[in-house]
């Protein structure tokens, strides 16, 4: 018997807010007020139009409504002073717990995982059409990233890489012809040039006195997906294919953490690189000080606003290379998606789902795209001028995102995450060998989350 | 006493070891005035551009707003820690009352007790209480991990208020309530004040508490603020702008502890002989 | 004889008693509970409910569940047939439409929901919203895939009624494992704990922390007690504020004075480099001097504990006693040594046990100034329970592993302050009152 198959939370909320519907659907005459929250993390002055994409949203639907003859009055309440992802990710799983999250939030997607367990989230596909305009239009691979068990969580925002760059003038100092920097990318791509390449080089700038010791090589300075790009240079995955666990790879979290013991061993890096502070990394990259580093696409803004000028004459942007035979040069995509709490009413649920898709638009998402530098999320955006004619848009489209891959959707995986990195950060800084550190991640791994992960 | 030594030599090494308080809170003060060449601390010319922020909201946003919640929070909070310490501590040194010891020896416990760490239960406990992201939520996180100390101190003052003038009231035939508070609190008040004080202090220092508990509100506290503007990621960054805001926010601190400094010594050690 | 029960006593402890328990007890009680579950962001705080997902028919496969009985609950048809039409009209779906899809779809069944959103999408009385589309929808599908539900014989019931076949075993199993929320795991927290080889360093760098920072504290406070005490009392006055500053400094001022002082073009760092010593990072880019500038920020503060302690202590000395030491022709040192020291010796085990405590727990100037780093160097055991549990860049939060972290140290909390009580005597200060009435 049909009505004998009880009603889930969400399937009763929605069922009330059925009748509301179906009935006020036919008497939309008077006034109808929303407030809306919107948490963005992460984010910082040029990510603006994370949240001003919402606001001109609401406007166009507030109009939208007006020419149908309704009156419809949506405000935005948005909040994005939190400082860094830990912050803002302990702010939202607080609020969520305590029933208060904003009705959208904008954090990477790999929150997916553990918060679609914990029942935090309204799965976006209940609320929007995929078939229909700007939807339709997305990189079907993005709302992959967007997904996870086979259910749509959330829109993406946005998407980026994150490069690896060489400083021009000084590879050209070490004997580099034009046409040789020039040629970089692809002999990355190839696997050609491997990172233990690259260290050779950086260490002949340090040695010819072009960059200050330990610095020549520039990792980021803190966590950050950037660290599983390494781990794919030396031959690892991130998910086992055959039973789509999680995957831990020995051999190449080895190769991984050798090659920056190594790089600290050469002098090319500070073994206390990790944790410094990210403006006298800022310095080195502007005033042409470091070799070789590595940053996401959206950087270069940052870059330029504090004084870099003419990126492209100056800084030569190829994919992390490969680290041995077994890897291959890659990048990490990190989309950030926009995603639907269950806190408010489904109809409250409903107008933050038409305000994400209308954020979607091509159009207004180019605004996001090009003053933050980060990439298209749908197939239409070429055919916007402003993302057209942006030089480094098109360039981190056509060189990177092709063979850019994302972080895994997985409740668990924050686990293997955090392992990771404190296993990267006791070999990079010599208080354990790298053997010891993979023993630990292994052993952190197996005993917290040991169904869920494949160790090799 | 003890004039047969030469203090010179003692003073110099006090010196010495002081110097790096020293040259920390001189500058503190000298920076927030003046501008210096890069490279170098000395100043080089007078300037009150660095205090823009207090006008200029453009600058590091709205100041004036953080410091009236931040008031408020401190002074709460006195009222609160005030009003349960002084009755709690005169009921354990005066009042008969069972598990009285098994009570004082708790506090003592508590009083240095890591109750930071217990942060995902007190999240808990105020989420129960519908006061998580609220400012009296963390006002009453605060009152009360402050009470062990409170009571303590306040129980200590109590304990130092002769016997007789209380005989002489309940001989007069007074409530034992009217006794404490005609005759017994009076003679405690200079304790009162310390402690208001002391609390207030603590309470406009806090920075953990609203935080973590107050995330997402729409208030701000000046410790978050000016933890907002030292962070150097930001575009405004400037160590003599994040100096002046840091000296605005303990401006009224060390007023009153210019004012006060004998009644706060009294308190470090006073709550904590053992 | 046992005298009467206050009852204005009772009032009077009662508000303090009330805020002890709200912010003591129950979060101890909670930490208590936390440390014995998996709890962590993926579970919830609160609870969770049954939903059966993809990845868990596939777990459930593999743990040999019968296939047939997984396929069913796979599928997610939409079938339109009087069954659901009934459902659909009483979850109150707008009638022309009704009758639409009545009309033209009877019968008809749908593989996924966006097939037969499309169907509907064909129909002239639709809902021109997507909402509207997809909640007319939803009375079609008898799926659960994916659907959460409040309560196992809520999800039992469902399962049941999806696969009739299914042994009373198999929907026990399955709505077992379909539970998000957190479940008991005994003590595997703890012995996680020991096997970690990360935890022994963390232990390592606490006990380091703990011992520097009160040998600091401990000798700069006697040092200063008792050069003050030699002073007269203005000079002594002027030295005693300044040390008293760190005290009442706020924490996050205080962090940014010694950031000034020890970063890249700070202070000290532009000096050493007029000198031609090395300059860097001090804060973040040694382990030795980040250590070093851990103990000393920690150490301004504490020092002022013991200087204060220390110096009521010397107060306690009779002068006379001084006097004849100096009219004997004693040095100053053997003033110290003979007459100043075995007077301050319970107050130097005061200060130690007080501040011993007090370190454990403490990790805010960590927090705020290396934060924990470099890599996780000065990671001390309360800063790393925080993290796990709290704050964290996967934004993973473990609040059971953060838990089961803050129970080691309210346990070591407990028995040290047990120890102490003992060791000071703790019978005078409880001293019964004197009048009862």
């Amino acid at each position: 018997m049909h009505s004998g198959v009880l009603m889930t939370r969400f399937k009763t909320t929605k069922l009330l807010a059925l009748g509301a519907i179906l009935l006020s659907g036919t008497t939309m005459a008077q006034a109808t007020d929303y407030t809306i929250s919107v948490w963005a993390g992460g984010s910082g002055p040029a990510d603006a139009y994370r949240w001003q994409a919402i606001e001109m949203a609401a406007d166009i639907l507030e109009r939208e409504a007006e020419v149908r003859g309704e009156e419809l009055n949506i405000t935005i309440e948005e909040q994005h002073t939190f400082d860094g992802w830990d912050n803002f990710k302990q702010a939202v799983t607080l609020a969520a717990e305590a029933g208060n999250a904003p009705h959208i939030i904008v954090t990477g997607h790999e929150d997916i995982g553990p918060w679609s367990q914990s029942g935090i989230l309204r799965p976006v596909e209940d609320y929007v059409d995929f078939d229909a305009w700007p939807l339709n239009q997305l990189y079907p691979n993005l709302v992959e990233v967007a997904s996870y068990d086979g259910v749509v969580w959330g829109l993406p925002q946005d998407s980026e890489s994150r490069p690896f760059y060489f400083s021009r003038s000084h590879l050209a100092a070490i004997g580099y012809s034009e046409a040789d920097i020039d040629a970089l990318p692809a002999k990355v791509l190839s696997g050609e040039y491997t990172l233990y390449s690259m260290l050779d080089d950086v260490k002949k700038m340090q040695d010819a006195g072009l960059v200050e010791a330990n610095k020549g090589f520039l990792p980021r300075t803190s966590n950050g997906p950037d660290y599983w790009q390494f781990y794919q240079s030396f031959g690892g995955n991130l998910v086992d294919e055959a039973t789509g666990k999680l995957l831990l790879d020995k051999a190449a979290l080895t190769g991984m953490y050798q090659f920056f013991v190594d790089a600290v061993a050469m002098g090319l890096t500070s073994s206390t690189h990790l944790g410094s502070p990210g403006d006298s990394f800022t310095d080195a990259v502007i005033s042409d000080k470091a070799g070789a580093w590595h940053a996401g696409t959206w950087s270069k803004p940052q870059w330029e606003a504090k004084g870099l000028e003419n990126f492209h004459e100056k800084v030569q942007a190829t994919l992390i290379p490969a680290g041995n035979a077994e890897g291959r040069a890659n990048t990490i995509t990190h989309p950030l998606v926009y995603l639907l709490s269950t806190t408010g009413t489904d109809e409250e649920a409903a107008i933050a789902a038409e305000l994400i898709t209308i954020a979607s638009e091509p159009r207004i998402n180019t605004l996001h795209a090009i003053k933050s530098a980060h990439l298209a999320i749908g197939s239409e955006q070429v055919n916007v001028p402003l993302y057209a004619n942006d030089r480094w848009a098109a360039e981190a489209t056509e060189n990177f995102l092709p063979y850019a891959n994302a972080i895994p959707n997985n409740p668990e995986f924050g686990v293997y995450w955090t392992a990771m990195f404190k296993g990267l950060e006791a070999s990079w800084t010599g208080v354990s060998s790298v053997e010891d550190a993979v023993k630990a991640v292994e052993a952190e791994v197996t005993s917290a989350i040991g169904d869920a992960i494949v160790v090799r | 006493m003890s004039r047969n030594f030469a203090f010179w030599p003692i003073i110099l090494v006090l010196a010495l070891i002081t110097a790096p308080l020293a040259i920390m809170y001189l500058f503190l003060a000298i920076d927030t005035v003046t501008t210096s060449a890069p490279g170098s601390f000395w100043p080089t010319r007078f300037t009150l551009e660095h205090w823009r922020f207090l006008w200029d909201a453009k600058l590091t946003g709205d100041v004036w707003g953080p410091t009236a919640t931040t008031f408020i929070f401190a002074s709460t909070m006195v009222v609160i820690v005030l009003t349960v310490s002084s009755t709690a501590g005169y009921a354990i040194s005066r009042l008969n009352l069972p598990f009285r010891r098994l009570f004082l020896s708790g506090i003592l416990v508590m009083h240095a007790f890591p109750a930071v760490t217990l942060l995902i239960g007190v999240f808990l406990v105020l989420q129960f209480a519908g006061l998580y992201n609220t400012l009296i939520g963390v006002i009453l996180v605060k009152t009360g991990f402050s009470i062990p100390f409170g009571v303590w101190i306040m129980k200590g003052f109590y304990d130092q208020v002769p016997w007789e003038i209380e005989m002489a009231g309940v001989q007069d035939g007074a409530s034992r309530f009217t006794v404490w508070w005609r005759l017994i609190l009076p003679q405690v008040k200079p304790g009162l004040l310390s402690l208001g004080i002391f609390v207030f202090i603590d309470g406009w220092s806090e920075f953990m508490l609203p935080r973590i508990l107050a995330p997402s509100s729409n208030f701000d506290v000046l410790s978050t603020y000016l933890n907002r503007v030292s962070d150097p990621d930001t575009a405004q960054y400037n160590f003599n702008l994040v100096k002046s805001v840091g000296l605005f926010y303990t401006l009224p601190i060390l007023a009153l502890y210019a004012v006060f400094q004998n009644r706060l010594m009294n308190i470090f050690s006073g709550g904590t002989k053992g | 004889m046992r005298a009467r029960t206050s009852m204005l006593g009772m009032a009077f402890v009662t508000p303090a008693l009330l805020l002890l328990i709200a912010f003591f007890f129950m979060p101890v009680a909670l930490t208590t509970v936390f440390a014995f579950t998996n709890m962590s962001t993926a579970t919830g705080i609160t609870g969770g409910s049954y939903v059966v997902t993809g990845n868990l028919l596939r777990t459930l496969g593999e743990r040999g569940v019968e296939p047939a009985v997984l396929e069913v609950l796979e599928q997610r048809v939409f079938a339109v047939d009087p069954k659901t039409l009934a459902a659909a009209a009483s979850a109150g779906v707008e009638p022309q439409f009704l009758a639409e899809i009545e009309q033209q779809l009877l019968g008809q069944s749908f593989d996924t929901s966006r097939a037969f959103e499309a169907a509907l999408k064909k129909l002239p009385s639709r809902p021109t919203r997507t909402r509207d589309l997809k909640l007319a929808a939803e009375p079609f599908s008898r799926a659960i895939l994916n659907t959460r539900y409040n309560s196992r014989e809520e999800i039992g019931a469902a399962i049941t009624s999806l696969a009739p076949a299914a042994s009373a075993e198999t929907v026990g199993q399955i709505t077992e494992a379909s539970y998000t929320g957190w479940r008991w795991v005994e003590w595997r927290n703890f012995s996680t704990l020991l096997e970690k080889p990360e935890t022994l360093r963390i232990l390592g760098n606490t006990v380091f922390y703990v011992t520097a920072t009160l040998a600091f504290n401990v000798g700069v406070g006697l040092f200063l007690a008792i050069c003050i005490f030699y002073l007269p009392q203005k000079t002594g006055g002027v030295f005693s504020v300044l040390w008293l500053l760190p005290r009442i400094t706020p924490v996050v001022l205080y962090a940014v004075m010694w950031k000034w002082m020890t970063w890249e073009n700070g202070f000290i760092y532009n000096i050493a480099q007029s000198l031609g010593l090395p300059a860097f990072n001090y804060m973040k880019g040694s382990v030795p001097t980040a250590w070093t500038i851990i103990i000393l920020l920690n150490g301004f503060i504490g020092a002022s504990f013991g200087m204060i302690i220390f110096s009521g202590a010397l107060r306690a000395i009779p002068a006379q006693q001084l006097w004849a030491s100096e009219v004997d022709g004693a040095t100053r040192w053997q003033q110290i040594r003979r007459i100043i020291l075995p007077q301050l010796r319970w107050p130097i085990l005061f200060v130690t046990s007080y501040q011993t405590l007090s370190l454990l727990s403490s990790y805010e100037q960590i927090w705020l100034t290396t934060n924990g780093g470099p890599g996780s160097t000065t990671t001390v055991w309360a800063l790393e329970a925080f993290k796990a549990g709290l704050s964290n860049y996967t934004g993973n939060l473990e609040y059971a592993v953060g838990a089961a972290m803050a129970l080691v140290l309210v346990i070591v909390g407990i028995v040290l302050s047990v120890l102490y009580l003992r060791v000071f005597r703790f019978d005078e200060l409880v001293s019964k009152p004197k009048i009862e009435f």
